[in-house]
């Protein structure tokens, strides 16, 4: 990927990068060219060195509305509770970090890249927790060569993401904050605090400041609580806001279409999704959802959390294999193949549950609707079969 | 409908001409078809130009507005009214004069029990108008209430018409009634599953509408939309500003934000309340200048015919079905109000304080209905009259105030439209007060809130009310940046911050009905428990600690309480102490009263009845008397009314019917129900002077006949559970010999048993009818231990074993005589039964033996005691009784040695030994022979020589055992 930093009126680093030249351009790259046209009609103020103001940062997620009066329509790219997105944001504004909290595959990450991409033209400055993430990944390591070479100085260092953020006032990330362990998470209560990094290695010049503009935007996965839990310190420098997952089947239905046609893109090629498929695909996760719910065991529910996320994956392969293996359309069994495919983790819990489901919920549907449910219920029947 | 002709556009104060030209020329330039968008517009002026032009004036007012609250106040201050039409249901108008004895908010209450005319899944009906004291309805209420020669009319459908018009569908009252609340949000649900009514409903019902008007405001709830758009623009304006505002947001709302049906239904309402505002005016010759119609604002947008008092239209109101109303007030609470009709929680509250806010700002005087008696200092209403002082006298109503002469405002409407909302007042103080007390708050729910949060929660809010556009924090803006900065990812404890905000920023308010105002029950009740030594007014549990031996006097409280609790509620009054049964005098008892804060409950219960004995008796006459009713309901009802209310006459007609029910029994799953109940109630008759009434007699006899003729079906039936045929047996034979002594021949039983031995075939019932017969000598235990004996010692019978032992332990319910044997069994199955069958078996058997804990086991351990060692030491050489037997040579030798005789039976024995010819003259008569044994037992049967054939079979296999080992593998 070829970034090249350019010193804007804010500091800003702008990443650049053809969208053609790589799997998944990050969103600034992405949407630069909307990026680039709200930034010139913004008249708002803006808070430090955000490139964009709080409200059109808004309208850059959630999508315009006639009563932002903007020339052009802005389409939504996050679809959630507006609320919930304008806690968000203004969180980056104060003196908080912004700790994005819920199920997997509810868009946390998703809306944590648009808002950094969106306020300071760079979401690429991510930290990736896992349980072998260490203090080193947080803050800065060392070149060992040229420590070795020329001892230790600002030039064998290596600065981390969050520390690179901090030195351009940018949003740093850092997800699954919670996979990591305790004692480095709290590496972050300093920098949340003070705002800056020591570096007692070096003598002189031993302190990176973070510029105005600077904040972090973590996420934590909901169903992590209680492996890694956050300190009371940290959690006091950071707002906490929920993600809830989309129940709503008309938002659901635009996410999933939106997310699908954008994976799609990816390979160069559009499938059009019939309506009919698409609400067999979402009547099946919301049945799917409410018996996992009316289940008072775990051992009764399947392991997935059955997100929006999972749906757009269902459906993302279901249109590749009619693409490269069907008539390049999709078809309702390989629909079903795809979900059972998916859900299924763990043999033959999953598999129990799901045959379950299916002469449950499924065949009655299919019995009621006929149609593309006969087809989806047979090849979903055959699938499961199969994996006896 | 005509259009607006120039000279009657003449007439109005105001000229509309310029917001037309205006609209107009939007609809132009925004809109592709701009005739449509401009009729459009175009008609929302009409609206607005017609409601002007209206004769009487019309007030439009929102639901719960304090700015419909503020004019209205104003309003009638200004140019008091002679008469005021009130959209309301017209037949709550009488209930209205209890509102005097109350306290805000509460809720006008329209009761039927149980309709015929509706869906039978409806009953009960209940429908509920809740009034609060910073709505424009109370305060014209209280104006009519407090000024002589006002007439008040509400000319709303009746409650009948409204569930008349609902889909006569049984599943249409749950799209009408809310869902139940959170458990912890027990104030939310003080209406219970009543539908809710409220004047002036503007929230726009069709959804595309909403979500158009909420996401450009970029609001989440209709409520915020209006606080913001409408109410802070409106509230400090001047009234005819106010009217037209108002008039203009309703036609909209009528025109494009109702969905067809609630236009339908609007549609009708609008001609049944201009009919009867018609026909009032006509009866009381009132003015329409001087008469008021104060409706929502959506209505003045009807089409209607009738609307309007130019014309003489009049429709014709459909008739109230035959159904039975009851009115009363109910109290309500802000969390029931937002319950019922789905607003935001806290939005109730947010009301009052902007209702508040304006009395204070403006020095206005709100009308406020005076109480109709006041008592001693600082005494709340609801009080019992023990507590009250001296009535007095109520206030004098006044005559209208004078009218104060208002200048014509300028024409506000363009303004409004064209302008920003104006800036708030500038709560800046208040928003950071709010701020230091909900980190104070949190803290005490157990958040770990400091002075950091105050601050971010601060930040917060001026960066949200910029970025949704507003000059200053809402309150809305406010929880959500409290929500932000101190929800982390769990709640420590029971309320979350939401929940914080709202008590912080006013907190639920929870209504009370006054004594005056109580129907007569609930009246009957307060005075009843007034000498317990607890506050019943109390929001709180109150603990009641009656000692009788004390304080006899609180007896008849203890009665009262008894019987509501089995009326009320489960958490209305509560026993923590004592008990209530038949023949228990008690001596102390404590009770959790819950009543001050269950007050609606006994206010629902007084729509039953007079008294709570009279909702008693009408309740276990209803249950008794229900066609689907069987003889233990009966009984059961019997049974309370002897328990709570001791009337004889009730009991016996209560009883009788439990005779008739038992006759018809058709089967007897209630068998063990109506032994428990009627050996209960036999037991406390005897120890009464009167003895058995003459129903308890006639129940025991008939059960005896009638579970005796079902024995023989009830042994055959498949469908008889063996449980129903002892419980069948207990009853005849614990209650035989009453039964016996009142009539009943025993020889009906010995037949029925007699006819069920060649029917019965479940070994279960099989057991269960040997027991039978060794109680009735038909068999003896001896005959019964072989032949189970047989049982188990053959191996294609064993596995039918646990199934003949299930029998026998039904069969200790009625007799203890197998008690001994079903240790026996027992221990012979745990000793000889083949694991796979004994494991399944023993769940089962656990099962089975639980509910039979009271009867079955302590005959069993009895049993058990006398047969197994009592230590350890003994075990060594123990051997089963029944082993023993086998063992010996003969009975004799393991039978216990006879006890030695006393002086006076030795004697008897020496008398009837000389003097043997009586002895032997009774022997003969019973036809036993007569021989005389000096000493030792008699022969016994067993000591017969054997059977020579048997000897002969025996001998035979001997000698040739091939057969024999060959069904021996054969059967494994």
């Amino acid at each position: 990927m070829a970034r090249a930093k350019s010193g804007g009126a804010e500091g800003a680093v702008a990443t650049q990068a053809d969208p053609g030249e790589v799997l998944r351009a990050p969103a600034e790259v992405k949407y630069a060219e909307e990026l680039e046209w709200l930034r010139s009609i913004d008249g708002d103020a803006r808070p430090a060195s955000w490139r964009l103001s709080p409200r059109l940062v808004r309208v850059f997620v959630l999508g315009s509305s006639p009563s932002d009066r903007l020339e052009r329509e802005i389409r939504p790219k996050f679809f959630g509770d507006p609320g919930t997105v304008e806690r968000a944001i203004v969180t980056l504004a104060s003196d908080r970090g912004l700790l994005l909290i819920g199920d997997p595959g509810t868009g946390k990450s998703w809306l944590a890249e648009l808002m950094a991409a969106a306020i300071c033209g760079d979401s690429t400055r991510v930290v990736q927790g896992t349980a072998g993430t260490t203090e080193d990944h947080i803050k800065y390591s060392w070149n060992v060569a040229m420590v070795i070479a020329a001892g230790q100085s600002r030039e064998s260092l290596i600065p981390s993401p969050i520390m690179t953020a901090m030195q351009g006032g940018l949003m740093g990330r850092f997800e699954e904050l919670t996979r990591c362990s305790s004692d480095v998470q709290d590496a972050l209560i300093s920098i949340l605090s003070e705002k800056y990094i020591a570096i007692p290695e070096l003598k002189g010049d031993d302190v990176v400041f973070a510029r105005p503009g600077f904040n972090v935007i973590a996420t934590a996965n909901a169903r992590d609580r209680g492996v890694n839990d956050l300190s009371s310190a940290l959690k006091r420098r950071f707002n906490f806001v929920q993600i809830p997952v989309v129940t709503n089947k008309k938002t659901e239905r635009e996410i999933v279409l939106f997310r699908t046609k954008e994976l799609l893109a990816r390979n160069r090629f559009e499938v059009e999704t019939p309506p009919a498929l698409l609400d067999i695909l979402l009547q099946t996760f919301a049945d799917l959802r409410e018996a996992s719910a009316s289940q008072t065991s775990e051992d009764d529910r399947l392991e997935s959390a059955l997100s929006t996320a999972e749906q757009i994956g269902v459906l993302e392969d279901a249109v590749l294999h009619g693409r490269f293996f069907g008539d390049g359309s999709l078809a309702p069994g390989a629909l079903a193949k795809s979900l059972v495919g998916t859900l299924v983790r763990r043999i033959p819990e999953d598999v129990s549950i799901l045959n379950k489901f299916w002469h449950a919920a499924v065949a009655k549907r299919a019995k009621k609707d006929g149609g593309a449910w006969e087809a989806f219920e047979a090849a979903g029947k055959d699938a499961l079969e199969g994996m006896k | 409908m005509s259009t607006p002709t120039d000279r009657d556009r003449a007439d109005l104060p105001i000229s509309f001409a310029p917001l037309r030209d205006q609209l107009l020329a939007a609809a132009g330039a925004f809109a592709a078809d701009a005739k449509a968008l401009g009729h459009i517009l175009g008609g929302l002026v009409d609206d607005v130009e017609r409601a002007f032009r209206e004769p009487m004036e019309i007030f439009p007012v929102c639901h719960h507005s304090p700015s419909s609250a503020l004019h209205m106040a104003r309003r009638l201050a200004a140019r008091p009214p002679r008469a005021i039409f009130m959209e309301c249901c017209e037949d709550m108008r009488p209930v209205v004069e209890g509102l005097r004895d109350c306290r805000a908010p509460v809720a006008l209450q329209a009761f039927a029990s149980t309709s015929e005319h509706f869906p039978a899944a409806w009953s009960p009906l209940s429908l509920v108008c809740p009034l609060t004291e910073f709505s424009a309805e109370y305060q014209a209420i209280a104006y009519a209430m407090e000024t002589s020669g006002v007439e008040l009319h509400f000319v709303d459908r009746s409650a009948d018409h409204v569930f008349q018009w609902m889909p006569q569908e049984p599943g249409a009252l749950e799209d009408a009634v809310p869902d139940d609340p959170d458990a912890e949000d027990q104030d939310a649900g003080m209406h219970g599953s009543a539908v809710g009514v409220e004047m002036g409903s503007l929230v726009p019902t069709f959804g595309l509408f909403r979500d158009v008007l909420l996401k450009n405001a970029r609001v989440q709830h209709f409520s915020e939309w209006w606080d913001q758009y409408v109410e802070e623009a409106v509230i400090d304006g001047d009234y005819p500003a106010y009217r037209q505002v108002m008039f203009l947001i309703g036609s909209l709302f009528r025109r494009l934000g109702t969905a067809e049906p609630d236009r339908r239904e609007d549609e009708l309402r609008e001609r049944h309340m201009w009919t009867r505002i018609k026909q009032g005016l006509r009866a009381t010759g009132v003015d329409p200048k001087d008469a008021l119609y104060i409706c929502g604002a959506a209505h003045v947008a009807s089409r209607v015919a009738e609307f309007g008092l130019e014309n003489d239209a009049l429709w014709d109101v459909p008739p109230r079905t035959p159904t039975t109303w009851l009115y009363g007030i109910l109290p309500s609470s802000y969390s029931a109000i937002s319950h019922q009709f789905g607003h935001p929680r806290g939005a109730v509250t947010l009301a009052e304080t902007r209702w508040r806010k304006g009395i204070a700002r403006n020095g206005l005087k709100p009308f406020a209905i005076q109480p109709r008696m006041k008592g001693r200092k600082g005494e709340e209403e609801g009080a019992a009259p023990a507590k009250a002082t001296k009535p007095k006298k109520a206030p004098k109503a006044v005559p209208p105030p004078p009218p104060i002469e208002v200048a014509p405002a300028p024409d506000r409407l363009l303004g409004y439209l064209q302008g920003p909302p104006p800036p708030v007042e500038s709560d800046e103080e208040e928003l950071l007060k709010n701020c230091v007390k909900i980190v104070e708050l949190a803290r005490n729910n157990g958040y770990l809130a400091s002075t950091a949060d105050g601050i971010a929660t601060y930040q917060t809010a001026i960066l949200l009310a910029n970025l949704r556009n507003r000059r200053h924090p809402t309150p809305y803006d406010f929880r959500d940046a409290a929500i932000t900065c101190i929800e982390k990812e769990s709640v420590p404890g029971r309320r979350d911050v939401a929940r914080l905000c709202d008590v912080l920023l006013g907190g639920d308010r929870v209504g009370r009905i006054g004594f005056e105002s109580l129907p007569p029950l609930a009246r009957d009740v307060y005075a009843r428990l007034a000498p317990l030594p607890i506050t019943l007014e109390s929001r709180t549990i109150q603990r009641a600690l009656l000692d009788f031996r004390k304080s006899p006097e609180l007896l008849p409280c203890s009665d009262l309480l008894w019987k509501l609790r089995y009326l009320l509620p489960q958490n209305v009054v509560r026993p923590i102490m004592g008990r209530r049964e038949l023949g228990h005098v008690p001596q102390q008892e404590s009770w959790d009263v819950a009543i001050g804060q269950n007050q609606g409950a006994v206010i629902q219960l007084g729509y039953e009845g007079m008294t709570v004995e009279h909702v008693l008796e009408r309740r276990l006459k209803k249950a008794a008397f229900d066609p689907d009713a069987r003889a233990a309901d009966a009984l059961r009802a019997a049974e309370d009314g002897l328990l709570f209310l001791g009337s004889e006459r009730l009991v016996e007609e209560l009883g009788e019917r439990a005779v008739d029910l038992l006759t018809r029994e058709p089967d007897a799953r209630q068998a063990r129900e109506i032994h428990t109940r009627v050996t209960r109630l036999v037991h406390y008759y005897r120890t009464t002077e009167a003895g058995l009434p003459a129903w308890l007699k006639r129940f025991v006899t008939a059960g005896y006949s009638h579970y005796a003729t079902m024995l023989p079906n009830g042994f055959a039936d498949r469908g008889v559970a063996p449980g129903d045929l002892a419980a069948m047996l207990q009853f005849i034979f614990t209650l035989e010999s009453l039964a016996l002594s009142l009539g009943c021949e025993r020889s009906q039983l010995v037949i029925a048993v007699r006819q069920a031995g060649p029917v019965a075939v479940d070994p279960p019932k099989l057991s269960i009818l040997w027991a039978a017969e060794c109680v009735l000598r038909l068999r003896d235990v001896a005959g019964l231990r072989a032949r189970f004996d047989a049982l188990a010692e053959n191996e294609l019978t064993l596995p039918a074993l646990p199934e003949y032992l299930e029998g026998l332990l039904l069969a200790l319910a009625f007799t203890p005589l197998v008690g001994g044997l079903t240790v026996e069994l027992l221990s012979k199955a745990f000793e000889r039964l083949p694991d796979r069958l004994l494991m399944p078996w023993m769940p089962k058997l656990l099962r089975m033996l639980r509910p039979h804990a009271d009867a079955a086991l302590p005959v069993l351990v009895k049993e058990a005691a006398a047969v197994f060692p009592r230590g350890l030491d003994a075990l060594e050489g123990w051997t089963a009784p029944w082993d023993r037997t086998k063992a010996g040579p003969s009975v004799a030798t393991v039978e216990a040695p006879r006890a030695a005789k006393g002086p006076t039976e030795r004697e008897a024995s020496r008398l009837l030994a000389a003097f043997p010819a009586t002895t032997d003259a009774l022997a003969t008569a019973l036809g036993l022979p007569a021989v005389w044994s000096a000493d030792g037992p008699s022969p016994s049967p067993s000591d017969a020589p054997r059977d020579s054939e048997h000897e002969a079979a025996r001998a035979l296999l001997r000698d040739h055992p091939a057969t024999s080992i060959a069904a021996a593998s054969a059967l494994g």
